[in-house]
């Protein structure tokens, strides 16, 4: 009886939180998410300290220097304007680690703000959905080659690409999470006790939401860096003599007979970007136990 | 053992080496022109493939200003007459002969007899007079409607006789002639939508599928003879790779619109060979907006011709296919003179100086460009190069090609731009009256004076287009063109085509139209 009561009394052990807890600091002491964050920390260091051991300007057009190949003092050769590749390849980096690092976080943080608002009102949440669902069904492309012929091209109007691609996928990611973590016990538990809606979500759910975000927003590092490539090919991507990582590729892509080092370059480094950016997604979500 | 006889030997020699001689004198054009030599007897059957890199832009059909236009004028229509490439006497074409008269305010033309539409109507002579009255439709922007405009009457007395009156003689007359097209007037309204282009050229036009091909079949009843070909199949590929690869795998047999470097590297493998238009030159140049502020002053303006590095450009840009100029005329021109041509040479310090001159900051200017042109792109990055040596400015803007052409027309270009132009291999003075960067009356560079408008005009009424007089004119032309510099040379430079070697008698007009009449595959 006494164990009837007593067990009747004493409440039983809550369920485990429905969002786990990731140990994400042994999550990047090994596996990929070591081998993710040393490729892309290899990456950005090579973008911002490389072109201080690089002798050469990466926009100088040194005279004579046409379409070099190899040397002691062109490692990767010159282009067709006479200017030095391999400057220009790690001059290119800091473009497209710009478009990684602000543009992405920049969508992330828009689209995050209006899924989350959308998660507060019915009626805002439909008109959300639908906007979402029309710029989701632009294929990315289409979408970057619709706001280039708005913009021009640029490094501004990748930045802008990038943005609008991430709003949606971020907003209705962050949504779902809410939806999921609004109905778990301890959310309820805030509410019986009196706290607001604004309050709850600020406090409660938002901060339990944002794992499969973190995750996404490696993943989307790499799809910036391919949508600057993809621009620079269709020649809506920066603007010369702007490099880039993109415009490098595309540049070379004329001259592959003459020298394959031209196209190899920003090829391997786009590689171990994208690489990098995939394993710690990948190292980040098999974190969260999914 | 006889000794062989010295004198027998000697001639063996001789004509050996002069045998030598011939061969290696015969041009790259001649060798095209008939390419397969003695073994490449013409047969008929087949349809030529072609790729080029722009896609027919209907509403410009009658300006010369891309790849596509310039292939369905070629095959499509005819003219009344037509230079030859070496030289701007007129050989006859729909018109046979011509007879100047009243100090050469009239001309009579003789019309060939026989010739049809490919709708199967009877070519007469109204046909030449509706022809020569749409040209000068405004909407249609053809560059020689001023030329056009001083026929003041045009009289039909027979089927086959056409009398031209005009208002004042003109030395660019026979200019005009080679280069309006023939038009058919029952269906003359379908050019503009594209849907039908009916000429009484070699071949017909069958079908349009925009951004993808044009289809043409061989006209049977061709007054020159039915070509060999049974049809032309023209590729819209934009992709510079995508074509260069199209034609070394033989998919197309003729390529327009492929880049130097890319011609270079597709010849070099055998069985393909970049043949320049010859007769049909054009001129990189970097125009100028003469109300844009720096650049209302002439000074910049000659520190902008100064600054640029033409040798560069025609080495590196075009793979030595043209030569450096300072004026517009190609060497084959009688306006040309070497001594007025060497002016605007590569001198930093020359274009410093006159900056220092104007002595007030000239500020950024922008420089439009075809952005997915990589012969425009390239230019434009050593112009911007050039130019940051002396002490300007400038901010590169890639425009859409169409756009391009339309800012070009409509004179909208904010600073600078970079492109090719024509004309110039014509009768001097049609460049000066005509032609959109150049026109005295109204120019892309909304530059003008009354000495060079005095200069243009002059050169222009002239009854004959040659002698002295005329030198005499070109030369004060020139003058003005040199001190307005409003425009800035760079090169005489060629287009190539790429063409396999299944493909032979491939020729062409001064403005770049294809002409494939007797044109075969073996």
């Amino acid at each position: 009886m006494t164990a009837t009561l007593d067990s009747a009394e004493i409440p039983e052990t809550p369920d485990a939180p429905e969002v786990a807890v990731p140990r994400r600091p042994g999550t990047f002491r090994r596996g990929k998410g070591l081998v993710g964050l040393v490729l892309v920390g290899l990456v950005v260091a090579a973008g911002l300290l490389g072109p201080l051991f690089v002798s050469w300007d990466p926009y100088q057009q040194i005279p004579g220097a046409n379409l070099l190949g190899p040397s002691a003092a062109h490692p990767l050769g010159t282009d067709d304007l006479n200017r030095d590749i391999l400057a220009r390849l790690l001059s290119g980096i800091r473009v497209d680690l710009l478009i990684s690092f602000v543009a992405v976080p920049v969508g992330a943080l828009i689209g995050c703000a209006v899924g989350a608002m959308a998660t507060v009102n019915n009626t805002l949440d439909i008109a959300v959905q639908r906007l979402f669902d029309v710029l989701l069904a632009f294929p990315q492309l289409i979408l970057a080659i619709g706001l280039a012929a708005v913009l021009g091209p640029g490094t501004l109007s990748v930045m802008i690409v990038v943005v609008s691609v991430e709003i949606p996928i971020f907003g209705r990611l962050l949504r779902t999470a809410v939806l999921r973590v609004r109905e778990s016990p301890f959310v309820t538990a805030a509410q019986v006790v009196g706290a607001g809606k604004g309050h709850v979500l600020r406090v409660h759910v938002l901060p339990n939401s944002l794992e499969p975000v973190l995750v996404q927003l490696a993943l989307s590092m790499s799809v910036a860096v391919f949508i600057e490539g993809a621009m620079s090919v269709l020649g809506i991507g920066v603007s010369p003599p702007e490099p880039s990582l993109g415009a490098v590729l595309t540049t070379s892509l004329h001259y592959l007979d003459l020298n394959p080092l031209f196209a190899l370059g920003p090829l391997a480094v786009t590689a171990v970007l994208v690489l990098g950016f995939q394993s710690i997604a990948q190292a980040a979500n098999a974190a969260r136990g999914t | 053992m006889n000794a062989v006889p010295r004198r027998p030997v000697l001639r063996a020699l001789a004509a050996a080496a002069l045998l030598l001689t011939a061969t290696a004198c015969e041009s790259a054009v001649d060798a095209q022109t008939r390419s397969g030599g003695a073994s490449a007897a013409p047969r008929a059957g087949g349809v030529a493939e072609l790729g080029v890199n722009l896609d027919l832009v209907p509403a410009n059909l009658f300006t010369n200003s891309n790849v596509s236009i310039t292939t369905v004028v070629g095959l499509v229509y005819d003219t009344l007459v037509r230079y030859d490439r070496k030289s701007l006497t007129p050989a006859p074409r729909l018109a046979t002969e011509w007879a100047a008269t009243d100090g050469g305010r009239t001309l009579t033309l003789t019309l060939r007899q026989g010739v049809k539409f490919h709708t199967g109507r009877a070519f007469t002579s109204a046909d030449v007079k509706f022809s020569l009255a749409s040209y000068t439709d405004p909407k249609w922007n053809g560059q020689l409607a001023s030329t056009a405009k001083v026929i003041t009457a045009v009289d039909t007395p027979a089927p086959d006789q056409v009398v031209l009156h005009l208002e004042h003689p003109v030395g660019n007359l026979f200019d005009l002639l080679d280069t309006v097209p023939i038009i058919d007037s029952a269906t003359a309204a379908d050019i503009g939508t594209g849907k039908r282009f009916v000429g009484t050229g070699p071949f017909v036009f069958d079908a349009w599928r925009p951004n993808t091909d044009l289809r043409f079949t061989r006209n049977l009843d061709y007054w020159g003879g039915a070509p060999y070909l049974d049809g032309v199949h023209v590729r819209v590929i934009p992709d510079s790779q995508s074509l260069v690869a199209a034609v070394k795998s033989g998919q197309v047999q003729l390529a327009r619109g492929v880049g130097y470097r890319d011609a270079e590297s597709a010849t070099a493998g055998g069985g393909v060979a970049a043949i320049p238009l010859e007769g049909a030159e054009l001129q990189a140049y970097v125009g100028v907006n003469v109300t844009s502020p720096g650049l209302d002053d002439p000074r910049v303006r000659q520190a902008v011709a100064y600054a640029l590095d033409k040798e560069r450009i025609v080495k590196e840009v075009y793979r030595d296919k043209g030569y450096p100029v300072s004026l517009p005329w190609p060497r084959t021109s009688p306006a040309y003179d070497p001594q007025l041509d060497g002016r605007y040479r590569h001198d930093v310090a020359k274009a410093k100086a006159l900056l220092a001159e104007y002595g007030r900051p000239v500020p950024e200017i922008p420089l439009a460009y075809v952005g997915n042109d990589q012969v425009a792109a390239t230019t434009a990055q050593i112009v911007q190069n050039n130019l940051a040596e002396a002490g300007i400015t400038v901010q590169l803007t890639p425009v859409d090609s169409t756009q391009f052409v339309k800012q070009l027309i409509g004179a909208q270009f904010p600073g600078l731009w970079a492109t090719n132009h024509s004309w110039a291999q014509f009768t001097p003075s049609t460049l000066t009256v005509s032609a959109y960067p150049f026109n005295a009356r109204r120019n892309s560079s909304h530059f003008s004076s009354p000495a060079y408008t005095a200069a243009a005009e002059n050169a222009w009424q002239l009854p004959s287009g040659t002698g002295a007089e005329a030198t005499a004119a070109y030369r004060e032309l020139s003058q003005q063109l040199l001190d307005g510099t409003f425009l800035a040379e760079i090169a005489v430079v060629f287009e190539q085509i790429v063409v396999r070697d299944t493909l032979h008698g491939v020729d062409w007009s001064r403005r770049r139209e294809l002409d494939l009449s007797k044109a075969f595959l073996a």
